[in-house]
């Protein structure tokens, strides 16, 4: 079992210093209040403004070409960047899934009026993409969709709903997996296609759907018969079983899988550092080298999206690891509270404790689940 | 460089494959003609000495990059304290004495140690394959300077350990034993750094064997009408296994690329620890998929699982190095966890 390497790589001065660079940035954007760091921002904390913002200093769409108004630099420049940004709690939400996955999707499959007319807003900060793969009864089962898209005379109709789909309600376009032609007996996963859906179409409806934790990132998004123009397919019809599972591929290997988090415990070591000398280097420790492994992984993974390889099944251990990590903190910081008990902890220490218990049964759920990364493993060491 | 250092993994792959079976893992001893045989085409060929200088007749390949010889060797469950032999060699020739040929096993740990008019007295314990050899490295801090011994003839009362690992292992009481060199050893080598680098090298190459042998033995076994791997149970704990496995390595990768440095001893520490969780539960995981076969002695997954439970013990187990980790990192006091990882 030695076929999944996660060769070393290395964070050159040319990285430290954009890494400086960044973090000087959000510095100074803490210290005018421009936001304040919050858990899991990259679902659940939305600013447009500091979106563009990221946008007019070069730090959106970073890897993309010059011609659509990108930055043509490394995948692992983008890590570096996006690294600072979840460390700090940054209000990433609303870009989020437009620069991860959803313009590299548009840029390795769209034509060219699809590029050149989203690629350069996407790298503004000014386009927004919700993701549109599960359905009400299409969970894990990703290929069993129903949501059908049929030829017109003009394009293409569609009908059907989308849900969980984070970030909806203020996201301009969807990337909508639809079933244009029944699955054959053999392959299910023949048979579907990508559409770039604008969200301000008629007939388009989104609805909230508010999580366990009262917010509202979730929606519910019901096409009823939206009328699509003919170059609204994204790739190729019928093979978007293909293109699907290497957007996930993109989805799944990101910093945010560990990093989600990085806020509370960050907060939690400033406000018991002198405990934690006495009682606790043990468990600083444990969480320390967890870190630094996932943050190993994740940057070699960014490294062979750059060599243009196709690391699906690499991203999956990334995930399933760092969801695991985020599981262990928190556990690891309630035991901390027999030494300091939770009603002693500093007020906003508290709550981004119960935020982070809140949220954490979600992070092994969204962008596939436990269940879904142990069976892309299985089958790559031909267990299925 | 890379170059030969790809000639010598593929020539030793070819060894060993050649060489080492079961039946030799259980029959370890001097007068095992197998086992001589198998040293002497391993010496021929240079391993010993892979990391010694020149100078002392070795290829100079720096110990940091043959970590992934160490853990081919460990893949195909050696019964030759060949690692050991490479690691003491390397810290010999780094203190500027010429290594001896042969086997030569170092001392995990020792207790009450005594220097006089170049005699040595104490308790030398957990020496990995003592009786195959009269060459042991000592490394012990004598009034705060650490210094490397080598013996070349072992006097003393040996202590049979029990067999509760799969390579022999035992403690000796000496006194006046004659030293055969003696020299301070450089700064930037550090035994129980080594040691555990050594030790986490090993448990990779023995934990891919095991992950290996389990895929294996579920594609073949058939219960209820279906091979074990046709089950998703079975199928979601070795992909466990896989992630845990992953991880190490990619640890690994991380020292074989920097070495080691004042800046990156933390890698060291990171390693050990990643090794020694993912060993703890590729152990568990894989006994419980092979079944009541995987308990016995004819069939080598045992002699793996035992290492590795011994290795995760050597130099530090994972709370030693999140001690030293979480100290180090908490004892600078200017600095966030964030400034501090990045």
């Amino acid at each position: 079992m030695s076929k999944f390497n996660f060769p070393f790589i290395k964070e050159t001065n040319e990285l430290s210093n954009l890494r400086k660079e960044v973090r000087e940035f959000i510095t100074n954007c803490i210290n005018n209040n421009e936001f304040t760091p919050s858990p899991d921002a990259w679902v659940f904390s939305a600013d447009p403004s500091f979106s563009k913002k990221l946008g007019s200093k070069g730090w959106l769409g970073m890897s993309f070409p010059k011609e659509y108004g990108g930055h043509q630099r490394t995948a692992l420049e983008r890590y570096i960047v996006t690294e600072e940004l979840l460390s700090s709690g940054a209000p990433v939400a609303a870009h989020w899934i437009a620069d991860r996955q959803s313009g590299s999707q548009i840029l390795r499959y769209g034509n060219e009026k699809q590029k050149s007319s989203i690629i350069p807003r996407i790298t503004a900060g000014e386009c927004f993409f919700a993701i549109g793969m599960s359905e009400p009864d299409s969970g894990s089962d990703l290929a069993s969709v129903k949501t059908k898209a049929t030829k017109t005379k003009n394009g293409w109709k569609l009908e059907g709903r989308k849900i969980w789909s984070t970030g909806a309600h203020l996201a301009h376009y969807m990337i909508v997996l639809a079933r244009t032609s029944p699955a054959s007996e053999k392959n299910r996963h023949e048979g579907l296609s990508q559409f770039l859906v604008d969200l301000s179409l008629p007939n388009v409806k989104i609805t909230g759907i508010p999580d366990m934790t009262g917010q509202r990132h979730f929606n519910e998004t019901l096409f009823d018969n939206v009328e699509l123009s003919d170059d609204s397919l994204l790739g190729e019809e019928g093979k978007g079983w293909k293109q699907v599972v290497g957007e996930l591929a993109l989805e799944r290997s990101g910093p945010e899988r560990f990093l989600s988090h990085f806020t509370l415990l960050d907060s939690f070591i400033n406000e018991f550092r002198n405990s934690l000398i006495h009682s606790g280097t043990k468990i600083v420790g444990k969480l320390i080298s967890e870190i630094q492994t996932l943050r190993r992984m994740s940057f070699s993974v960014a490294s062979m999206l750059q060599n243009g390889e196709f690391p699906e099944t690499q991203a999956a251990f990334v995930k399933e690891l760092g969801n695991k990590f985020e599981k262990m903190m928190i556990e690891t910081l309630r035991e901390f509270s027999n030494i300091v008990p939770l009603h002693e902890w500093p007020n906003q220490l508290q709550n981004l404790f119960e935020d982070a218990t809140l949220r954490i049964p979600s992070n092994s759920l969204r962008g596939g689940t436990t269940e879904i990364m142990k069976g892309i493993i299985a089958r790559q060491l031909g267990l299925r | 460089m890379i170059e030969e250092l790809e000639i010598i993994l593929e020539t030793t792959s070819k060894i060993l494959q050649k060489h080492v079976n079961h039946n030799l893992r259980q029959n370890i001893v001097s007068e095992n003609t197998d086992i001589l045989n198998l040293w002497n085409e391993i010496e021929k060929n240079g391993l010993p000495k892979i990391s010694v200088k020149e100078k002392f007749g070795g290829y100079e390949i720096p110990f940091f990059s043959i970590l992934p010889l160490i853990k081919i060797v460990n893949n195909h469950g050696t019964p030759l304290p060949l690692s050991e032999t490479i690691l003491s060699n390397y810290i010999l020739s780094e203190s500027d004495i010429n290594p001896p040929n042969g086997i030569v096993t170092f001392a995990t740990n020792t207790k009450n140690l005594q220097i006089k008019n170049n005699m040595i007295s104490g308790e030398i314990l957990s020496v990995p394959y003592l009786k195959l050899t009269k060459n042991l490295l000592i490394v012990h801090e004598f009034n705060n300077v650490k210094k490397a011994i080598l013996i070349d003839e072992i006097n003393g009362e040996i202590i049979d350990k029990k067999n509760f690992l799969a390579e022999p292992r035992y403690d000796i009481k000496v006194e006046n034993l004659n030293i055969s060199e003696v020299k301070p050893i450089k700064n930037n080598i550090d035994f129980n750094f080594l040691g555990a680098i050594l030790r986490s090298a090993q448990m990779i190459g023995a934990m891919e064997k095991v992950v290996d042998l389990s895929i294996n033995y579920c594609s073949e076994r058939k219960q209820f009408g279906r091979t074990l791997s046709k089950f998703q149970a079975i199928q979601h704990q070795i992909s466990e296994m896989a992630v845990e496995l992953s991880a190490s390595s990619a640890a690994l990768s991380t020292i074989t690329e920097l070495g080691l440095g004042e800046k990156n001893s933390n890698d060291t520490a990171i390693l050990k620890i990643r090794a020694g969780y993912a060993a703890g539960k590729i152990i568990a995981i894989s006994h419980q998929v092979h079944g009541a076969i995987g308990f016995t002695k004819e069939y080598e997954l045992s002699y793996f699982t035992k290492n590795l439970n011994s290795w995760r013990n050597d130099f530090g187990n994972e709370s030693f190095w999140e001690e030293f980790l979480g100290r180090r990192f908490l004892e600078k006091n200017n600095k966030n966890l964030w400034e501090y990882l990045t």
